[in-house]
């Protein structure tokens, strides 16, 4: 029979994600890409062999070692791919069954075996609902051969898409269930299962410093006035009519705000747009001609006045975060977030977050964001004219935000994870040792 | 009293689809539409189960009891070869060891175990040329003798072999194809071509009620056997099984392989001979006698008729599909997608769901065929999945046309 581990560590355990979304930009439709991407490279980081499984570009090599082969891409389905050039979801059941069918196999042959050989426990951590079927059957395939005992298993849901067709019952009984707030916890509960909560990382480039001349120069290009920003898919949930009828009742208040805005392709943005000019809203479509931030101030500059202004153009991560630390308000008023990675994101800038109420356990009203507690406009309104009025209110959440949003560096998160992931193992007789709290051996940086 | 013994065992493996259905990306080569039909894993598990358990020992058996004397005619389909090539080169060494030698004659079988001869004979005689070459290649020994897919015969099917060049070929000996014959003599229907007809009550005592403790004849020794045959009113007896028949659907602990190990010295000493077939049609030449065939094809499936693979709704439904499937192929003048469609032909997609409606043991054979994997989708899943399969093919075809 072999030793079983004592604790979670590099020498004694190796990661596998299994993710439709990946690091590839072919791969990266929302934030599950960056979620993978930059979960996976903070593991490596910490010295543990880490496998990401994911529905890869098909035009890159299918296996690509990464950080001196402690990361390994795996570049899935990839023959389904090459039909479907748009990107990770086209093609979408083409591609799940390809998935769920051939994954588990090469889980257990590729990964388990080799691992339990060398004497080492394998974490599975599946995400989303596409991977449901397939972290089951991998279960099923270790459990027939033999090697069930040699992995944890974990499925994480970032959100509540296609709960309605999961078998709970069967995921439950060969998953630890995890998802990414205590929203998302309470949602879960009602389909009968109690999962662990373990939060949304950010990369340390989140919270580093933002380049204050740029900040400066959007401030002047705008007049000096109210600024309000807000980035992020047209999709009701986000409400994005509120954010406009807000900068509305704003401009009627004589405050005269200015709205940069950057939102999908989705249709749901004609919506927002007609609804904005019928509130007397003027909107100017904005156009960059590079990637730069240069770039970026450059079009705001010659955009000319206008309330709102539809930034119709790739906004690079670099001056996404000089907005987000210029404007007086983000909103991240969203109306359902699982977790709500950009208003945590806006807090590493420095930035004054106005986030929802539901998956934003970061989120503290008045100390490090404002947090809407319904879709009343006013509400924005209300907090916006009080920041106006109360400009050292604005400091202290400004502060309060850059320390919080440290303390979900990706680094930390993974202490988190680190600790259920042997809490569970040690359950489970995975590692010696019984259960409870993590061991010494297994603490971060050899605590 | 019948003075000599015929025996053939035919080795076949289907090449299962995949259930549930894989969804077919669009524009796909042929390749990988082919990948998304066959379920490859699946087939290779249930290959390597049944080389466990009944092609390396019964082989092994059959290797020695011929060195005795004891004579064997085998069919191989191409299924089962490429199946035996791709994951069992050992085991395939073996086959072709016995096959070699002396007392083995080797039998045409329609090579991918299609139901082509019930769609288009042109092509079934194109196609029993192709497994010809293949057999020869592969064994170093050419058929002159052959079955068909699940021992079908008839009128039609007769002068295809006939016109394909075949000197004979086996059918079932069925009451309703025999009527007042018996099926220990040597027949033809018209032509050069000879048949040999399978005595299936005798034959179905060892392939179906070996290990049936409910049957009046069991426990069945390999003497009383060897008396039963040599008690038969005619010229020769002709038994035929499927090669699984000896591990696989009885299982080493009936005792069948002790049973094959002794029944050649048994029918020996009541004074039977062995034959092969070719050596059959030689010896009894000049006894052959017509035997009209029936337009609707015989089976040594079932009740010996058609409505084995055809009596309900679903298998009707499934042979719509393949006919679409075949026609549309055709339409594509693409060889590879025509090659497909064949795979498609196979009767196993019929056989693995005459149990849908239907009770008793025929279905429970049926059933015990169907692949354990895909009840989890419930009879009516099955059903429809395998529909699905053919749908699906139909659909990545489109771009073909």
């Amino acid at each position: 029979m072999a030793v079983r581990p004592s604790g979670i560590s590099p020498e004694s355990c190796v990661f596998v994600l299994v993710s439709f979304e990946g690091p590839d930009r072919y791969s990266r439709a929302g934030g599950l890409g960056v979620r993978v991407a930059e979960l996976s490279e903070a593991l490596a980081e910490r010295g543990f062999e880490t496998h990401v499984i994911f529905v890869g570009d098909p035009h890159l090599e299918s296996v690509e070692s990464r950080m001196d082969g402690r990361l390994v891409l795996h570049r899935w389905s990839q023959w389904v791919s090459k039909y479907y050039p748009e990107g990770v979801y086209q093609g979408e059941n083409e591609k799940l069954y390809d998935f769920t069918e051939s994954v588990p196999w090469f889980v257990m042959d590729g990964i388990v075996r080799p691992a339990a050989e060398r004497g080492k426990i394998v974490a599975v951590l599946g995400e989303e609902w596409h991977t449901a079927e397939t972290v089951c059957r991998v279960s099923d395939l270790l459990y027939y051969h033999g090697l069930r005992d040699r992995a944890i298993q974990f499925w994480n849901a970032n959100n509540t898409m296609s709960f309605h067709r999961m078998n709970w019952g069967r995921l439950t009984f060969t998953n630890t269930i995890t998802t990414v707030s205590r929203y998302m916890k309470h949602i879960m509960w009602g389909l009968g299962t109690n999962p662990l909560v373990i939060p949304n990382g950010i990369p340390a480039r989140a919270v580093g410093p933002v380049d204050e001349v740029a900040v400066a120069r959007v401030r002047e290009v705008l007049g000096g006035r109210p600024l309000l920003f807000k980035i992020g898919r047209f999709d009701p949930d986000k409400r994005w009519n509120m954010a406009v009828e807000a900068v509305a009742r704003l401009k009627a208040m004589g405050m005269r705000p200015v709205f940069p805005m950057r939102g999908g392709i989705e249709p749901h943005g004609a919506e927002v747009l007609a609804n904005a000019r019928s509130m007397g809203l003027s909107v100017k479509e904005v156009y960059a001609e590079g990637r730069g931030v240069e770039d970026c101030l450059r079009a705001l500059e010659q955009a000319g006045p206008a309330d709102i202004l539809d930034l119709r153009f790739f906004v690079p991560e670099e001056f996404v975060r000089v907005m987000y630390r210029a404007a007086d308000a983000v909103l991240a008023n969203s109306g359902h977030e699982p977790f709500g990675l950009v208003g945590l994101e806006v807090m590493g800038a420095g930035g004054v977050a106005f986030t929802g109420s539901t998956g934003e356990d970061y989120a503290i009203p008045f100390e490090n964001a404002m947090v809407l507690d319904t879709a009343d406009p006013g509400e924005i309104v209300g907090y916006v004219a009080h920041l106006a009025n109360h400009p050292e209110d604005a400091d202290r959440i400004r502060q309060g935000a850059a320390r919080t949003a440290a303390t979900f560096l990706w680094d930390r998160v993974i202490d988190n994870l680190l600790s259920k992931l042997e809490y569970i193992a040690r359950n489970q007789g995975v590692l010696a040792g019984v259960g409870g709290a993590r061991s010494a051996t297994g603490g971060r940086d050899g605590r | 009293m019948a003075d000599d013994l015929v025996v053939y065992a035919v080795v076949h493996q289907p090449r299962r689809v995949k259930l549930p259905a894989q969804p077919i990306p669009r524009g796909a080569v042929p390749e990988d539409i082919e990948r998304c039909l066959f379920d490859e894993r699946m087939n290779e598990r249930y290959f390597r189960k049944v080389a466990k358990w009944c092609y390396y020992p019964a082989t092994r058996s059959f290797l020695e009891l011929v060195e005795e004397g004891f004579k064997l005619s085998i069919g191989f389909s191409v299924s089962f070869l490429r199946q035996a090539e791709m994951w069992d080169q050992e085991l395939l060494g073996l086959f072709q060891r016995l096959v070699r030698h002396e007392n083995v004659e080797l039998v045409g079988v329609e090579p991918y175990h299609s139901f082509i001869l019930l769609v288009d004979l042109e092509r079934f005689i194109e196609r029993m040329h192709w497994a010809a070459d293949y057999l020869e290649k592969l064994f170093g020994k050419r058929p002159v003798v052959t079955d068909t897919t699940e021992m079908c015969m008839s009128d039609s099917i007769y002068h295809a072999l006939d016109r394909a060049g075949f000197q004979g070929a086996v059918m079932d000996g069925r009451p309703w194809v025999m009527e007042w014959r018996d099926a220990t003599h040597l027949y033809h229907n018209g032509k050069r071509m000879k048949l040999l007809a399978r005595s299936y009550e005798l034959s179905d005592d060892v392939g179906y009620r070996f290990s049936n403790r409910t049957w009046s004849g069991w426990p069945l020794s390999a003497d009383r056997y060897a008396r039963w045959l040599r008690d038969a009113r005619g010229d020769f007896v002709f038994l035929a099984w499927d090669y699984e028949t000896f591990g696989e659907h009885h299982s080493r602990d009936t005792g069948i392989f002790d049973f094959l190990r002794w029944f050649p010295r048994e029918v020996r000493r009541t004074g039977m001979g062995f034959l092969t077939p070719s050596e059959a049609l030689s010896k009894y030449a000049d006894r052959c006698y017509h035997l009209p065939l029936p337009a609707f094809p015989s089976t040594w499936a079932g009740s010996g008729g058609m409505e084995f693979f055809l009596g309900n709704s679903a298998q009707q439904a499934i042979f719509q599909l393949m006919l679409h499937v075949y026609n549309t192929a055709l339409l594509t003048g693409d060889a590879r997608i025509v090659d497909l469609a064949l795979w498609l032909l196979q009767s196993d997609n019929l056989h693995l769901i005459q149990w849908f409606g239907r009770g008793g043991s025929e279905a429970e054979v049926s059933a015990y065929f169907t692949p354990d994997e895909w009840w989890s989708l419930g009879p009516g899943g099955i059903i429809w999945e395998q529909q699905q399969v053919y749908r699906n093919f139909l659909n990545a075809l489109d771009v073909y046309l």
